[in-house]
């Protein structure tokens, strides 16, 4: 594991329950932090990334670190011969998302970027719909995203330089959903991107972005950390077509629900902390989109989100953040600056 | 004191609110007295004045001599002349949205009405729900703080738009966009008491292949404020959809969130009859179109001002318009003003 933050966590709590994969050791910028995030969990710490690539018994590069670093990292773990799964988005720019690409044809190995939407009981059900016809010829769709600034925010999340802020690291689950829903290129962008909120930070809070497919159809997403604190993180997403329109909402299926003095909270299984004895048959994404990914290796198959699926919606960011400052609808496909 | 009663003339009845505004006038405002209707369909025109017991004049200048006020639920290619007729007659006009098709009829209409002293009302529905006006107060006390984004959807149930004539361009002017850009746009004017700067539309595909209008389209507009707004006014809901359809606006403010879903109150129907029968969503909420009425007869009674004037409607045609001639060019299209 490369990166103990709060993804790593998460990613870490996954790999535990699956049966095939074992976690060997952790390496992060900071060695405390790397030593007790080890310790705790009776894993090695590494002293550095070269550790790592030069450990025999590493077979995947599991990537939790700054967005920024993504890219560079995944490339060093391939071409030392490791498959890489790597947090989204996989780069912050289209060039370093082709090297990837190059990076993962010359070593041979395996890539997936954790899109993990596409992992979410109610997100797949509703593409498994799309797929079986439910809604006919697909023609528009909405999505929506948004809470507050997550509170574990660290320095690099603001900086948009390190992150690129909400338009790559909160939006892209709607837009490659959408991608993979609609199966058709994006031709072309319109966005508008802002600091609403959260003006001390050079990373975006707001979006909205409209969309064009090479179907005709077109789509609309919202992103937002621009909202109080109270706010619950909410997802909804719509998709409309000739033969009906699906809507799933995050807010609305509580099948659990706690009162107390102080306290009123939903659960769903899909988001309660994994207890494995109880649920045999794990919910949680994290857990789904590792074990495909440790699948695709064990059987030797193409991840769903590998490096070519994955620059398809990091194309329609990068085509969102420049008509943001353009002021001007962007044509796909975008030239790699 | 007993109040003036104001004499009423409906002018056209394509639009399915006249039926609505008909039983208003004669049932539920008690200032308003029902004179008759004006159609140019004549078999239309005779039924609706059978349903609602007044007489049918075929002859429009009969029907104007007769009334102090009229509405125009006519077919919007018809709003104009409609309008003009009425004006030069002195009559006191309220009238459906658009305000017209072209931004020349618009301001003839308001020449027109200038010239003779009387009121223009534009059916700007949303204006006199009460939700809509309970959040307009809320925005006012500063409980978001300084208004940043607004997110409208006012969709419809493609099957509730039952008049044939919605979907002829000649006796519409437009399909969605021209339909609903209206509302949404000028509830966000409202709120924000700042105009649309520009204007970027997307226009998609359409769910059936017959229409000869748009059935899809979303609109991001900017205010000279600086505010975001971003419109949905899509025919796309299935014709299984609980409902008609709705109305529902984000105002993101600096402080907090508000979240307007102005039909939201309802009672949920389910029949028994497989498989015709499927869940059914009645409204229980506030009456605007009555409220709207009232408020009308209110203006001519104490000579004020209406709460939707014929610049709103004007504004709001601006808006329509340049949606539409930024789909065709493909670009942002900022309003000459």
């Amino acid at each position: 594991m490369v990166g103990y933050g709060y993804m790593g966590g998460m990613h870490y709590d996954a790999l535990k329950l699956i049966d095939e994969a074992r976690v060997v050791g952790v390496w992060g910028r900071d060695p405390s932090s790397t030593k007790e995030f080890a310790s705790k969990r009776g894993i090695k710490a590494y002293a550095s990334l070269e550790e790592v690539l030069k450990d025999k018994e590493v077979q995947i590069v599991d990537v939790c670190t700054p967005s920024h670093t993504h890219a560079d990292f995944s490339i060093r773990a391939l071409d030392a011969g490791k498959h890489v799964f790597v947090e989204k988005p996989m780069a912050l720019s289209l060039r370093e998302a082709d090297d990837m690409i190059d990076a993962v044809d010359r070593s041979g190995r395996k890539l997936m970027v954790a899109h993990v939407l596409r992992f979410f009981s109610d997100y797949m059900r509703m593409k498994e719909m799309v797929d079986a016809g439910a809604i006919g010829d697909i023609t528009m769709g909405r999505a929506f995203r948004g809470g507050q600034l997550p509170p574990w925010t660290l320095s690099w999340f603001k900086d948009m330089k390190k992150s690129g802020g909400v338009v790559l690291d909160l939006s892209i689950h709607d837009i490659d959903f959408l991608i993979w829903s609609f199966n058709q290129p994006v031709t072309r962008v319109f966005a508008k991107v802002e600091r609403l909120t959260h003006r001390d930070m050079t990373a975006h809070d707001y979006t909205l972005i409209n969309m064009r497919f090479a179907g005709g159809g077109i789509a609309f997403v919202e992103g937002s950390f621009a909202l109080p604190r109270q706010f619950p993180f909410t997802m909804k997403m719509e998709l409309d077509g000739a033969k009906g329109m699906l809507q799933l909402d995050n807010q609305t299926p509580t099948p659990a629900k706690l009162f107390t003095a102080d306290t009123s909270k939903g659960f769903a299984p899909e988001t309660l902390h994994w207890k494995p004895t109880l649920h045999p048959l794990p919910l949680d994404p994290f857990y789904r989109e590792i074990k495909h990914f440790v699948d695709c290796i064990v059987q030797d198959k193409r991840p769903l989100t590998d490096a070519q699926e994955s620059r398809k919606c990091l194309e329609v960011c990068i085509a969102a953040l420049r008509s943001a400052k353009e002021g001007a609808p962007v044509k796909l496909p975008l030239e790699a600056r | 004191m007993p109040q003036k009663t104001v004499r009423v003339g409906i002018l056209g009845v394509a639009h399915q609110h006249s039926e609505d505004y008909a039983k208003s006038v004669a049932e539920k405002v008690p200032n308003a007295k029902l004179i008759g209707v004006y159609e140019r369909n004549e078999s239309d025109g005779r039924q609706f004045a059978k349903r609602h017991g007044v007489a049918y004049q075929k002859n429009l200048g009969e029907l104007l001599s007769q009334v102090d006020a009229v509405i125009i639920a006519s077919e919007n290619a018809f709003h104009h002349s409609l309008a003009v007729s009425a004006a030069k007659a002195g009559k006191h006009v309220l009238c459906e949205k658009p305000i017209a098709l072209t931004l020349e009829q618009a301001k003839e209409m308001k020449r027109e009405a200038g010239r003779s002293g009387v009121k223009f009302q534009m059916c700007y529905t949303m204006r006199y729900h009460t939700v809509v006006s309970v959040v307009k107060e809320l925005i006012e006390d500063d409980s978001i703080g300084d208004i940043l984004a607004f997110v409208g959807v006012n969709k419809l149930n493609a099957d509730a738009i039952s008049r044939r004539w919605f979907w002829d361009k000649r006796l519409s002017g437009g399909g969605a966009a021209m339909d609903h850009t209206v509302h949404l746009a000028d509830v966000m004017r409202w709120y924000t008491g700042s105009e649309v700067r520009d204007v970027y539309c997307e226009i998609g595909k359409n769910l059936r292949p017959r229409s000869g209008v748009e059935q899809t389209f979303l609109t991001t507009v900017t205010f000279e404020s600086g505010v975001l707004g971003h419109i949905d006014g899509s025919w796309v809901y299935p014709a299984g959809y609980p409902t008609w359809g709705d109305f529902s606006v984000e105002v993101l403010g600096s402080k907090g969130v508000l979240f307007l879903d102005a039909f939201k109150q309802n009672i949920y129907f389910t029949g028994a009859n497989r498989p015709d029968d499927k869940l059914i969503w009645r409204n229980y909420g506030c009456d605007a179109n009555t409220e709207m009425i009232r408020s009308f007869i209110d203006s001519i009674v104490h000579d004020k001002e209406p709460l939707a004037s014929i610049d709103d409607g004007i504004r709001g045609l601006e808006i329509t318009l340049a949606s539409y001639e930024s789909h065709a060019k493909g670009r942002v299209v900022r309003l000459a003003r």
